[in-house]
């Protein structure tokens, strides 16, 4: 998992397609757009459309197809449980429940991939209390750094022995291991306000404020907005 | 078990919708409480937040099976009840715009979640007086994780009840998700007991009821 999130993260950064200069804003309302659709399409031809919409967009944004279809798999295995307690002997019952979760988590995937952390984060803090929009901020930014020291951590484990033995051993000595990353975050968060008042923190993080500054490539975003609401109004009562 | 995450489009609309609005009632009340917190706090919550995600990415390797921790007691007894409900709130959100969980469902993930985080700390103060902390610690994180689990089974219940999922199919899923539930209890509850045992040894004054640095408590 943590090579699948530094990939996409590396691709929001560097990718250089018109969804990655469109706003921040805008790719929002879209994803939102496309997710309520899915979660409130009645038909099958209407979740497979915007299936493949989703496809579309996360495709021509360059993110590799490996990588997505990884990414936006995760649902599956719950949706599986959802599959086998309603299942009822048609196969559109499943495909209708597997693609809801599918396409909104494509959505999310190619939204992801295309934004920038500090520029998808910022409308979010802007509507969500101070403490908790900071929040998305600094559990982000600490984020790959505590998940290479976990990885890190395991591997070490498996190394000196740490798998090995009786589970309630293994356990203790993994939440050990744990507790050291604990004591790392204590003192990371002493250095970062540290940092922070030497920068004149204002008692706010601010993320950039040009998640809304509109392009020409957001004339884009809307024109597939657009086609994506006709194609499922289209679509809406065919089964 | 508790933090595998509910997707978007599989529960019906009332119940995702209810869980967003009742999440954000507790946020805007979790902010009230945390208004005068320090930025090394929100940094150590942010931290803290980062290690519960950093976590649920890791495997566990147990034999044939692989588990995720979730972290979600211990994290609650170190930071207490009102930034546990922010740290699970913003790593529901988080993992949903990752494609992990759903982003409907997000306030319903971090009640699921957060509705056991919250008794973490006040579990762990109580079982300090009988108990050394990493057993209180192991204590609160059973009750967390039992908690999480039963409002998750309870949730996966009422949505198939509301879809008139049959009581045979019912009891099917039931019989799936409950052993992986108990088996969370008991690896979740061993694991917190490794993580206080170390950080007593180490840097007591983290834990509720050690002398905490300036700053860092509110």
């Amino acid at each position: 998992m943590i090579n699948t999130l530094a990939q996409i993260d590396r691709l929001a950064s560097a990718g250089r397609t018109p969804w990655h200069r469109a706003s921040a804003l805008s790719k929002l309302l879209l994803a939102a757009g496309i997710v309520l659709l899915a979660v409130f399409a009645p038909s099958l031809r209407l979740l497979a459309g915007l299936y493949a919409a989703a496809w579309a967009l996360a495709l021509t944004a360059r993110l590799p197809w490996r990588l997505t279809l990884v990414a936006s798999g995760y649902p599956v295995a719950f949706t599986l449980l959802f599959v086998l307690a309603r299942w009822d002997g048609t196969v559109e019952m499943p495909v209708l429940l597997l693609l809801r979760p599918l396409t909104a988590s494509l959505a999310a995937v190619w939204l992801v991939g295309t934004t920038p952390y500090p520029d998808l984060f910022a409308p979010l803090s802007r509507l969500l209390p101070r403490s908790v929009g900071d929040g998305f901020f600094l559990t982000y930014r600490a984020l790959f750094e505590l998940m290479r020291r976990t990885s890190g951590l395991w591997r070490a484990l498996r190394l000196r022995g740490g798998a090995g033995g009786p589970v309630r051993r293994r356990l203790t000595l993994a939440g050990g291991g744990l507790a050291t990353i604990v004591l790392y975050g204590f003192e990371r968060s002493e250095r970062l306000y540290a940092t922070m008042r030497l920068r004149g923190h204002s008692g706010r993080i601010c993320g950039c404020r040009h998640f809304a500054e509109g392009s020409r490539a957001d004339l884009l975003v809307a024109a597939t907005g657009l086609i994506v609401l006709v194609g499922a109004a289209l679509l809406w009562r065919m089964p | 078990m508790s933090h595998l995450h509910i997707p978007d489009g599989v529960l019906p609309v009332l119940f995702w919708a209810s869980g967003l609005g009742l999440a954000l009632l507790l946020l805007l009340l979790a902010a009230r409480a945390l208004r005068g917190a320090s930025p090394q706090r929100l940094a150590y919550q942010g931290a803290l937040g980062a290690l519960v995600l950093a976590a649920m990415a890791v495997e566990l390797p147990l034999g044939p099976l692989e588990y995720h921790l979730t972290l979600v007691g211990p994290v609650g007894v170190l930071l207490g009840p009102a930034s546990i409900f922010h740290v699970v709130f913003v790593a529901s959100a988080i993992l949903a715009l990752l494609g992990h969980g759903g982003l409907t469902v997000v306030g319903l993930n971090a009640l699921v979640l957060g509705a056991g985080g919250v008794l973490a700390r006040p579990v762990y103060v109580a079982c300090l007086r009988p108990w050394r902390p990493p057993v209180a610690m192991a204590v609160a994180t059973a009750v967390t994780q039992t908690v999480s689990g039963a409002l998750w089974l309870a949730v996966m219940a009422a949505a198939m009840h509301v879809q008139a999922v049959g009581h045979h199919r019912v009891t099917l899923v039931a019989g799936v998700a409950f052993p992986l539930y108990l088996a969370g209890i008991v690896i979740e509850s061993v694991v917190a007991f490794g993580v206080a045992r170390f950080i007593t040894r180490v840097r007591p004054d983290l834990l509720p009821g050690g002398a905490g640095p300036a700053g860092t408590r509110k």
